[in-house]
């Protein structure tokens, strides 16, 4: 009897918590979970409108020999590195510098580096292709100005990469500043008097106290930059469609051509695939992270 | 006096990585102020070089001209209504799911739980093509719907608001039961209103990833009439007109809101995106 009521009473508490989460986990299901196997299922196929031939992993074997593909690969490859480092040691110098001074100067610097975040990387991406068209932007001008020998920035096979990733990284970087800030603003103050007593110079704090003790945060900006930069799209799509001859192409881009624009659905999943395999591989430190605290 | 000198020196690296700093800041606020003042120029002064650093003239026919060329204010109107419903929706149904995943005790909790964090390192446009044949399959492909509900469909609210719900100590719970209170009682009369801060967070920062959510707007919303603010805009770049200053126009136009919700909310913003690395 008494277990019966045990019984009963675990039942209710299940269905409790269930009904809670049901709305959630529905939503999760249909436009999530399942998309992910299905994005699996058809990146064997080879679909043709209407017509899906099962084709095992030909997508993926046509993939790696399209150089295209490598290129798109590669691309993202270096933006990830480089928009990432770029971004951690940039948030590192900036945070550092202001997080112990007045209030209303903070604000200042956090909201100016942090506006083009919210804005938004299209209009940021139209207001630098504006900058940068080489007819008539002001870069251009000023590059004429100042007699450099390439003025069409965009249009330069060895040049566009870097272009991109400044533009990425400056749009960017002010969530990172956010992160930090708010973490160095945590640091109890007396660990930094204990060590001004001991006559340590605020370099050596900076980088023996003060980079250590935010290292959480230096995890969840690289694994959040990481995600960020792998889908990157909207920039290449404003700023050169991929080019000049597919220089600046990148998997998200690739990807997103091969779906929407030349109809190879499979192709397509079969990079989307390989994109979800990146992103979980690359955020295993950040989800062990989560879990221990948890 | 080794000590004074070290400390001057000291000074002097902090003067200067500061200048560093306020430099960089004024740069980065420069392209918005080209946007801005570009957008006010005449088509012949905004190419114009060497350029007019302030507009001469305050011209605002590229404001009337975007406004009357192009349906910008249905544009406007799609992306208030894809951002609002869905960050509307997602506080909903994650506040209930956060609640169940910090408070209440059912078979499968954890599981679930790491399941649906793990999901949080997933972009969801890589799996656009299974995702657009869905949303197809439902008959939400160039409707407002498409746009809306597969963003509900993401772990971010349920992180957001559980360390919220984590901090309520249980007692408060086990006493409002003990009153005789239904769970879903305690949940929107209790427990909902103490978490109103994160419940602010989420909805600032949500409101802001689906207003900005440019991939999935431009695939779904390819019809004039759904077309949203970000999609419409960029379409402005591809225009045949050749006008920057008109371009820079829509440019602002879309920036304007965003801009605004900055201003005003800039405290949950710093807030809130502080969460997950806290978390971290």
């Amino acid at each position: 009897m008494m277990r019966m009521k045990n019984n009963m009473h675990a039942l209710k508490r299940n269905l409790t918590g269930y009904l809670f989460i049901s709305p959630q986990l529905l939503f999760f299901m249909v436009f999530l979970v399942y998309p992910i196997f299905e994005g699996i299922r058809l990146s064997l196929y080879k679909i043709n409108y209407g017509n899906m031939t099962f084709i095992g992993f030909d997508n993926y074997k046509a993939l790696f020999q399209d150089e295209v593909f490598i290129k798109s690969a590669v691309n993202t490859v270096v933006f990830v590195i480089c928009i990432v480092a770029l971004t951690v040691v940039f948030a590192l110098f900036v945070a550092s510098a202001i997080f112990d001074k007045n209030a209303k100067y903070v604000s200042f610097i956090r909201g100016s580096y942090y506006i083009p975040v919210m804005v938004s990387m299209v209009v940021m991406s139209m207001i630098w292709s504006f900058l940068l068209n080489p007819s008539n932007g002001l870069i251009p001008f000023l590059a004429r100005q100042m007699e450099l020998p390439v003025v069409n920035f965009l249009g330069d096979k060895d040049l566009v990469l870097p272009v991109i990733i400044f533009v990425t990284f400056a749009t960017n970087v002010g969530q990172a500043i956010i992160l930090y800030i708010a973490a160095m603003i945590g640091v109890p103050r007396d660990i930094f008097e204990a060590a001004e007593v001991d006559g340590a110079s605020r370099i050596r704090v900076i980088f023996k106290i003060l980079i250590p003790l935010v290292k959480p945060t230096t995890i969840y900006i690289i694994i959040i930059n990481i995600i960020n930069v792998l889908k990157i799209f909207v920039v290449i799509q404003l700023l050169t469609g991929g080019g000049p001859n597919n220089a600046s192409t990148t998997l998200m881009y690739f990807l997103y051509n091969n779906a929407f624009k030349y109809n190879q659905l499979g192709i397509a999943s079969s990079v989307g695939v390989i994109m979800f395999a990146i992103a979980m591989v690359l955020s295993i430190p950040q989800l062990r992270a989560m879990f221990k605290t948890n | 006096m080794l000590k004074r000198k070290n400390k001057l020196k000291q000074e002097k690296f902090d003067i200067t990585a500061n200048v560093i700093v306020l430099f960089f800041a004024i740069l980065s606020l420069f392209p918005l102020y080209w946007l801005v003042t570009s957008s006010f120029k005449n088509s012949a002064a905004v190419v114009k070089m060497p350029p007019d650093w302030f507009p001469k003239t305050f011209n605002f026919q590229n404001y009337i001209d975007v406004f009357s060329n192009q349906p910008a204010l249905k544009w406007a109107m799609n992306s208030v209504i894809v951002s609002l419903v869905a960050t509307v929706a997602l506080i909903i149904v994650s506040s209930l799911a956060a609640y169940a995943f910090s408070k209440l005790q059912f078979k499968g909790k954890n599981v679930i739980f790491i399941i649906f964090i793990s999901s949080l390192m997933v972009p969801k446009e890589v799996m656009i093509v299974p995702l657009y044949r869905i949303v197809d399959q439902l008959g939400m492909v160039n409707s407002l719907h498409g746009m809306i509900w597969p963003n509900v469909a993401t772990a971010f609210g349920v992180f957001l608001l559980k360390g919220f719900f984590d901090s309520i100590p249980d007692s408060l719970r086990e006493s409002a039961k003990m009153d005789g209170a239904s769970e879903f009682r305690t949940f929107f009369k209790i427990m909902l209103p103490i978490v109103k801060p994160g419940i602010g967070a989420l909805f600032i920062l949500y409101f802001v990833q689906v207003w900005n959510d440019y991939v999935w707007q431009l695939v779904i919303g390819q019809e004039e009439g759904v077309k949203t603010l970000m999609v419409g805009t960029a379409t402005l770049m591809q225009d045949l007109n050749p006008n920057f200053a008109y371009k820079m126009a829509g440019a602002t136009v879309a920036a304007i809101p965003m801009l605004v919700i900055f201003l005003f909310f800039q405290r949950y913003f710093t807030r809130g995106i502080s969460i997950g690395a806290e978390k971290g």
